[in-house]
């Protein structure tokens, strides 16, 4: 069975994605990465390059490397909108006899769909390379907005580029299906596509079945690329007050500029400052000159904040021509490099006032998409196993918020981490804190807080009929399982008896975004002070069961302790009971270390005292 | 067959295709744990798989600290400036690699982090990676 391909074939950057050991990932390129510009060029050698090669040479070989063919592709050269686009490319252009669009490389000329056939030749070169066999079938996406005769080239592209098109699919959709979001009947779904060069918004509507496209919007030259230019620009303007230098017009600071700038945005995505750092990056008479500037994402936000703005704007539109509201909408994607921007995906949540889906790489998320559309109509195909089933086990969800129990001391002990994949199962053995204890309580916890109190309760029960013994004795087993729905039971069996006791929670996991997303932020707010609380609580324990297993020694011993050993450790068991009262870690941490020290002198003169006990001792174990 | 025979047939068969799914969901839900739990631990080792290399890469960094030393004020123009400032990119790297210097002046001595020099010449400075030690530092230790 040969593997398929999703392909994100995009405006400026395409990437391929395929089942891989029944996971969907997206396939790095030969050159190593899983982001190819959609750049293909003749060299001046007469040699064909394709992807990240291609645009590497651009600057030297700008006619004859051509980019952005996918705003050309399905379309009439007398379109305005095409007579708009072609007055912006460096490459030259003509009508062809059908009225099509063409475009010249060397000293030939090709047409949008040949020029997407070579880049998609590349993608299944290299796929079958890093996959090690042929690669047939495909499933290829589309902006939402593409007519009938677009999407009829896009597929003639796949199969020039020799695959075999199951399908072509709409980008948004495919998105949508990467994060499972087709299994609830009738929801509206906006997915906000933010990418290099382009924006585009479309709101869908989704049933297991189908998926309909309600309406898109987009702005054709809105991307990550003006991202930079912003930054680019603010550096020259800075540099040209402090030192009187145009670097505009320096071809080679500029090109220092643009690595420097997209540097820059790519480590404001998780940093709140970084510094551009390009030392001799010109000179005058005085000699060299230097630039170095510290950009905070505060001051990035505020160069940037129109562009997200245009894009908010575009998604009020497009609801408002289809006549819908903000709140009709039950889910957001984020898709596009650029929606890794902090302010983009601040103005998203803001504007919906909903946190949007973004656990997939936004870059990766449709080729993936694309792969899982390919996996389902396979298998489907191969009468495998039903569209349905298939899409159930491919898109597993995932645990939103830990799930754990109250244990001694009002801690959270946490059995089942978030983002596990549901559905799984997981035990864990635990005793009772007093002698004697009749019954365990089971408080089923859910939250990432250290401190029981601090979650969410989502259920409790009591196991009862423990047998009498010593406390840490009994052994309670403890099980979590949550089924594929989300379903949590929670078991709790005294191995003793074999008494079982439990309680089955549903919708645990249907909390709403908002409430999942703000106990998250508590949970990091307050980490600090419920790491501290969590290790006072665990030394009191420590020291608790110390002072209990310390007392029950020198009560067992009897005389076999000298008096003076005795009222030693006696008056050591007082001094951390005193302190174990207070809140100072580290002092009954300190006390337990020394008591633990003084017991072992009692085991020390126990065993003194009875040295000829241990022989016969280890005799009857060995018979056994 | 009867009716009766079939319809229970069927449920048997309804039945066992439930199980047959829950299972597979399980097993792969139980893969993509594991691979969670694979990728948390090659994290964890890349942290500090550089190590070795970064501990090759600081006497670079000392010989540039050196040479801007010696380096006399009035000679400091604008091209050595530009040298400077390749260095603060060179310590910078190191920070974003989780690189950080011990602080030594004033501090007590820590013998976990620090070796104690005689002169003033052999006092070098000392690396942490992600908190664990890298280099120690070597200090002239005062009473």
């Amino acid at each position: 069975m040969s593997k398929i391909l999703g392909i994100d074939l995009g405006t400026s950057i395409s990437k391929m994605a395929s089942i891989v050991n029944g996971e969907p990932k997206c396939l790095e390129t030969r050159e190593g990465s899983v982001l190819m510009p959609s750049v293909v060029a003749v060299s001046k050698t007469g040699e064909r390059i394709v992807g990240i090669l291609a645009e590497r040479q651009a600057i030297t070989n700008p006619k004859n490397t051509i980019h952005s063919v996918k705003r050309f592709i399905g379309r009439r050269h007398s379109d305005p909108e095409v007579q708009k686009e072609l007055k912006l490319l460096s490459y030259e252009t003509r009508e062809r006899s059908d009225g099509e669009v063409e475009v010249k490389m060397g000293d030939k000329w090709y047409t949008p769909i040949e020029i997407s056939a070579m880049i998609l030749q590349k993608l299944k070169l290299d796929a079958e390379e890093k996959l090690g066999e042929k690669i047939k079938d495909a499933v290829i996406t589309c902006p939402a907005n593409f007519d009938d005769s677009q999407r009829k080239a896009t597929k003639a592209a796949g199969e020039i580029a020799g695959f075999n098109v199951l399908r072509v699919i709409n980008e948004p959709t495919a998105a949508a299906l990467s994060y499972g979001l087709t299994k609830k009947a009738d929801q509206q779904i906006v997915v906000y596509d933010f990418g290099g060069g382009t924006f585009d918004v479309s709101i869908l509507n989704t049933t297991p079945e189908t998926v309909e496209v309600l309406a898109t919007g987009g702005e054709a030259h809105l991307g990550g690329r003006d991202f930079d230019q912003r930054i680019i620009n603010w550096l020259v303007e800075q540099f040209k007050k402090d030192n009187g230098l145009d670097l505009s017009r320096d071809s080679l600071a500029l090109q220092r500029l643009k690595e420097g700038a997209e540097k820059a945005k790519i480590e404001l995505s998780s940093a709140l400052d970084t510094e551009v750092n390009l030392p001799f990056i010109t000179s005058d008479a005085s000699g060299p000159k230097h630039l170095l500037y510290k950009l905070s994402r505060a001051d990035f936000d505020k160069l940037t904040a129109d562009l997200v703005e245009k894009s908010i704007a575009r998604v009020e539109k497009t609801l408002a021509e289809k006549k819908m509201a903000k709140k009709d909408i039950e889910e957001i994607v984020l898709v596009g490099g650029t929606t890794m921007v902090p302010s983009v995906r601040e103005a998203v949540k803001k504007f919906f006032n909903k946190e949007p889906n973004k656990s997939i790489n936004p870059e990766e998320v449709v080729a993936i998409g694309a792969a899982i559309e390919a996996e389902i109509l396979r298998a489907k195909t191969e009468g495998r196993a039903p569209e349905g089933d298939i899409k159930s086990v491919l898109l597993l969800d995932v645990l939103p918020l830990s799930l754990g129990i109250e244990t001694l001391g009002g801690i959270n002990t946490v059995m089942i981490q978030k983002n596990t994949t549901i559905p799984t199962v997981k035990t864990q053995i635990f005793s009772t804190a007093a002698d004697s204890q009749p019954a365990v309580e089971v408080v089923v916890l859910q939250g990432e807080r250290s401190m029981a109190k601090d979650n969410r309760t989502i259920g409790k029960f009591v196991l009862d009929g423990i047998p009498p013994a010593p406390r840490g004795l009994p052994q309670i087993e403890v099980s979590f399982d949550v089924d594929a729905n989300g379903i949590v039971t929670v078991t709790a069996k005294d191995k003793a008896t074999n008494k079982t006791q439990s309680v089955r929670i549903e919708g645990s996991v249907g909390l709403s975004k908002e409430e999942i997303e703000k106990m998250k932020k508590e949970a990091e707010l307050h980490a600090d002070e419920d790491r501290n609380k969590q290790a006072l609580i665990e030394a009191k324990n420590t020291a608790d069961s110390l002072v209990y297993t310390t007392e029950k020694t020198l009560k067992e011993a009897g005389d076999k302790v000298s008096a003076d050993t005795k009222r030693q450790v006696e008056e050591q068991i007082e001094a951390l009971k005193k302190v174990k009262e207070g809140d100072n870690t580290d002092e009954i941490k300190s006390k337990t270390t020394e008591l633990q020290e003084a017991i072992q002198k009692i085991g020390a003169e126990l065993y003194k005292q009875a040295p000829e006990k241990k022989g016969p001792e280890e005799g009857e174990y060995k018979e056994k | 067959m009867d009716t009766q025979e079939i319809q229970k047939k069927l449920e048997n068969a309804e039945k066992q295709a439930q199980e047959y799914l829950a299972g597979w969901q399980r097993a792969r839900a139980d893969f993509l744990n594991y691979k969670k739990e694979e990728m948390e631990r090659i994290g964890e080792f890349l942290k500090y798989a550089n190590e070795e290399f970064i501990l090759k890469l600081l006497p670079i960094l000392d010989n540039f600290t050196e040479a801007e030393k010696s380096i006399p004020e009035e000679k400091k123009d604008n091209y050595l400036k530009g040298i400077a400032q390749i260095k603060k990119q060179f310590e910078d790297f190191l920070k974003a690699q989780g690189v950080e210097e011990i602080k030594t002046a004033g501090e007590k001595f820590d013998l976990n982090f620090m070796e104690a020099v005689e002169k003033e010449e052999e006092e070098r400075k000392g690396y942490k990676m992600n908190g664990r030690l890298l280099r120690p530092a070597k200090v002239r230790v005062t009473k």
